[in-house]
């Protein structure tokens, strides 16, 4: 006495495993450029809840930052280049690379300005912006790559 | 109301040998002094129409001039967050601040403080 199974459509599994695999680090990359932009964007407005004073010297307590030197840092927020190994896709988002600017007669990096306000130094008051922004913005940023990777992946009839 | 962790912690530092202010000091001390402060409200679990299990994130930081003061004021500080926060705590930055000759460390943490269920 026997049995027989019979297994259908394998075919179309399978092709559908092969284009997963092509697929997956583009659907990734596209998530990943997704989240990164509403990181950035988040961190950006974060940017604009710094408060400011006009520039003094602190002699005995602390100061605020002053307007140029927040103004050095609005816009200078960069996503760096994708690193892209096998499925896995990283990048990085900041004020490296952002250059220089002149603040009260000097030239000043700012990566340097971006962390003294928001690590605070003996004579600047702490704005911890940056950490509150990504805090912000993570759920957002998830979302975003979530959306990003599904919608890649409907576009190819592949979920 | 602060939340408990982050009165057990700045009661905590108040008690070491380096002096400490919440949030800014008015005068700078001379030597080695330190900051604590209450950074923001980073999550919460909501149930029971309340907000339960808040978590804030904090930050202490170390202002020294000599290099040979660093390892203690590592180990003091570093003694303290491990009790308080358990494992919720990582060193931020380390810089040295070129105008000043002061070296700066700064840790991060995050606090909590669970509501009544």
């Amino acid at each position: 006495m026997a049995i027989t199974a019979k297994v259908d459509g394998m075919d179309e599994i399978s092709e559908m495993l092969t284009q997963l695999a092509e697929e997956g680090p583009k659907a990734a990359a596209a998530g990943l450029y997704e989240g990164a932009g509403t990181m950035a964007g988040e961190l950006e407005a974060a940017v604009d809840t710094i408060k400011t004073a006009p520039f003094k010297y602190a002699v005995h307590g602390t100061r605020l930052p002053s307007p140029e030197e927040v103004d050095a840092i609005r816009g200078a927020i960069g996503i760096a280049k994708f690193d892209k190994n096998g499925t896995e896709v990283q990048t990085s988002i900041g004020f490296s690379n952002a250059g220089y600017a002149d603040v009260a007669g000097q030239t000043k990096p700012i990566a340097l300005i971006a962390n003294s306000i928001n690590s605070g130094t003996s004579f600047m008051h702490k704005q911890p912006f940056f950490r509150k922004g990504v805090s912000k913005a993570k759920p957002k940023a998830e979302a975003a790559i979530i959306k990003a990777i599904e919608d890649r992946l409907d576009e190819k009839n592949l979920k | 109301m602060m939340p408990s962790e982050y009165e057990a912690l700045v009661a905590a530092l108040k008690l070491t040998d380096i002096p400490f202010a919440e949030y800014a000091w008015r005068t700078r001390p001379e030597g080695t002094y330190g900051v604590v402060s209450l950074d923001f409200e980073s999550g919460q679990l909501n149930g029971n129409n309340q907000k339960l299990d808040r978590s804030w994130e904090a930050s202490v930081d170390v202002f020294f001039s000599r290099l040979a003061d660093r390892e203690d004021v590592i180990r003091t500080v570093e003694e303290i967050l491990a009790e308080i926060c358990g494992a919720s705590w990582e060193l931020n930055s380390s810089t040295y601040e070129n105008s000043t000759g002061l070296f700066h460390v700064e840790w991060v943490c995050q606090v909590m403080d669970s509501g009544v269920v």
